[in-house]
């Protein structure tokens, strides 16, 4: 239980996919500017991450590793998630449609959200098994979202100030990421 | 000829990737600890670039439009298989460097984007010409970006000391941190500089460029 | 109904290119990427292991089968002027996140363990990693063929405190190595020749 624990809490926070990793910058500056479209794109990628590390591990273990193709493990993983997108998409019109009107905007976007593939590829070369694949997949997808989230707030707050203006929108952004990135380093070697 | 010089040209300064063009973060801050990681991620880029433009443009004509994007996905998939494949044989340390960068290109929006956004619309002459001279721009960006970083954070550059004896490294600068704020740094520097040359020639200054996530005009495409 | 077979088809089509070109391509690159990953991964871990050899282990590599498994050892010969100093080769046991790989070096003259060094690791960052730090490999340099356990069990081995699956997968792949290392022997200074080849 405590290592499940503690999997979860490094996820989150000491490796934060985005602050420590580097993984899903794009939509991190792309999709900050309000809160509600960071709050409906974290909830989105939490979900497709999930969902397709859980897909892309019984994909590597029992179709690419038996049939000794693991060098082609790129190109099947991201037509896993691109078809898992389109299908989540097709799903939710049909069966959710109030959930629909909140995330389906964001689903095209994820399927070129380095985070939703690097997860997947994190998991297998740290060989975990499923069931640690999925709540590492979860607990990414949450911290992606935490700093999303966050770093929207900051952003909402800046629009009042005064910013010189040649840093104004994505530099500042990015100096703000890079304060919460330093925020983020204090939890370094909490959890070894 | 003079026009595929002006669509090799105009990666290099007027739409250099991703300072201007701004696409593809991802790997910008991670593999830029160092000038050489920088230089051989952007010539992998170059080379799935590259060619990825010159099969998404030969087959632009046959390929339905509902199904382009998942063809250009499949196409730039297996170029960046290939990538790693080549890099392994025959470059095994820098692959070791990059990790599952590599493996990330396939995201990287400038390559979707520039199918998207050029090579499908355009001959395969213009769309090679495009796809060098974005690459080449996304590479000097890289190296530019990786150089800085490694004189003040390592005190080199390519591995080869030049701040003296009594430097000390500066390690904020490779670390998460660092890069962000060296990268936000660098763009409110490109932007000072376009307005410093817009006000020179007696025009308005320029709003910067807006990094919205569908600039790559991928997400567009995609419905 | 024509327009979803075109797509079908050219989708088909396009893919099946791809695998196909993709497919020569390993077969093409496949030797080169071994070599590479041996002279990368195994090869520094070989360096560290034996301090004063002059030959290129990896190019000088041979392959041995075990009699009793029928499994296939890839040999690393050190050698200094010509003269076989002692052998290297890895063995793998279970570590906590995935296979620890150690490269168990012996030397023929003293008899005895030259070394050993790690090559892959995917143990936890801080705890299980320190089995690759010098405080831990560093005991079995020039150890004794004997007593090779650890110090609960009779040897004189510490074991790297906190880290115990780590440890334990270490020290079953320096013993399966010394089981290779016995039975294998006197095929090695046959295969290898003690003096000049």
């Amino acid at each position: 239980m405590q290592e499940y624990l503690l999997l979860v809490l490094a996820a989150i926070f000491v490796n934060n996919i985005v602050l420590a990793q580097y993984l899903g910058n794009c939509p991190f500056i792309g999709t900050s500017k309000s809160l509600g479209v960071a709050g409906g794109m974290g909830a989105a990628v939490v979900f497709v991450a999930t969902l397709s590390t859980a897909i892309t591990w019984a994909v590597q273990e029992f179709l690419l590793i038996p049939a000794g193709l693991e060098y082609l493990q790129t190109i099947a993983f991201i037509l896993v998630i691109a078809s898992l997108v389109q299908f989540v998409e097709m799903f939710l019109k049909r069966m959710l449609p109030p959930l629909y009107r909140s995330l389906g905007i964001f689903l095209p976007l994820i399927t070129t959200n380095c985070a939703v593939l690097g997860i997947a590829l994190i998991v297998q070369r740290n060989e975990y098994d499923f069931f640690k694949a999925v709540i590492f997949a979860f607990a990414s997808g949450l911290g992606f979202a935490l700093a999303l989230v966050v770093l929207s707030g900051i952003r909402e707050r800046l629009d009042l100030v005064r910013v010189p203006r040649s840093l104004k929108g994505t530099p500042i952004a990015l100096v703000m990421a890079g304060l919460m990135s330093l925020a983020f380093f204090a939890f370094k070697g909490m959890i070894s | 000829m003079i026009k595929m010089w002006k669509e090799f040209s105009k990666g290099l300064w007027k739409e250099l990737p991703p300072f201007r063009l701004v696409l593809g973060l991802c790997p910008v801050l991670a593999v830029t600890k160092t000038a050489d990681g920088g230089l051989g991620m952007g010539l992998a880029v170059v080379f799935v670039l590259t060619l990825s433009n010159l099969l998404v443009s030969l087959v632009r004509k046959i390929v339905p439009p509902k199904v382009r994007i998942a063809c250009y996905i499949v196409i730039a998939a297996s170029l960046v298989v290939a990538v790693e494949l080549l890099m392994q044989a025959f470059a095994y340390t820098l692959y070791q460097k990059l990790g599952i960068f590599v493996s990330l290109i396939v995201v990287n929006c400038i390559i979707l984007g520039r199918a998207e956004a050029f090579a499908s619309k355009n001959p395969p002459h213009l769309s090679v010409a495009d796809g060098l001279g974005m690459g080449l721009g996304f590479t000097l960006s890289l190296t530019f970006l990786g150089a800085l970083r490694e004189i003040f954070g390592y005190g080199t550059l390519f591995g080869v000391p030049v701040m003296g004896t009594s430097f000390k490294p500066f390690s904020f600068m490779i670390e998460a941190p660092g890069a962000f704020v060296c990268l936000g740094m660098l763009l409110g520097a490109m932007n000072y500089f376009t307005n410093l040359q817009r006000r020179r020639k007696g025009l308005a200054p320029r709003g910067n460029p807006a990094h919205e996530c569908g600039s790559c005009g991928l997400c567009q495409g995609g419905k | 109904m024509r327009e979803i077979l075109k797509m079908v088809v050219v989708l088909s089509i396009i893919c099946g290119l791809a695998g196909l070109s993709l497919a020569s391509l390993k077969q093409f690159t496949a030797p080169y990427i071994v070599e590479q990953e041996l002279t990368f991964v195994q090869g520094p871990a070989i360096a560290s292991v034996f301090d004063d050899f002059d030959n290129d282990p990896v190019k000088d590599r041979k392959t041995f089968q075990l009699p009793e498994t029928g499994e296939k050892v890839t040999v690393f010969p050190a050698r200094r002027d010509g003269r076989l100093l002692g052998v290297a080769f890895e063995t793998k046991g279970q570590g906590y996140g995935g296979d620890l790989g150690i490269m168990v070096g012996f030397n023929f003259q003293p008899e005895g363990v030259q070394g050993i060094g790690v090559t892959t690791m995917k143990e936890t960052p801080g705890i299980g990693a320190r089995v690759a730090k010098h405080g831990f490999t560093g005991q079995f340099r020039g150890h004794a063929l004997t007593d090779l356990e650890f110090r609960s069990q009779g040897g004189d081995i510490d074991a790297v405190s906190g880290a115990t699956v780590s440890s334990t997968a270490a020290m079953h792949s320096v013993k399966k190595a010394l089981h290779i290392y016995t039975s294998l022997k006197g095929q090695f200074t046959e295969a290898f020749g003690t003096e000049a080849p």
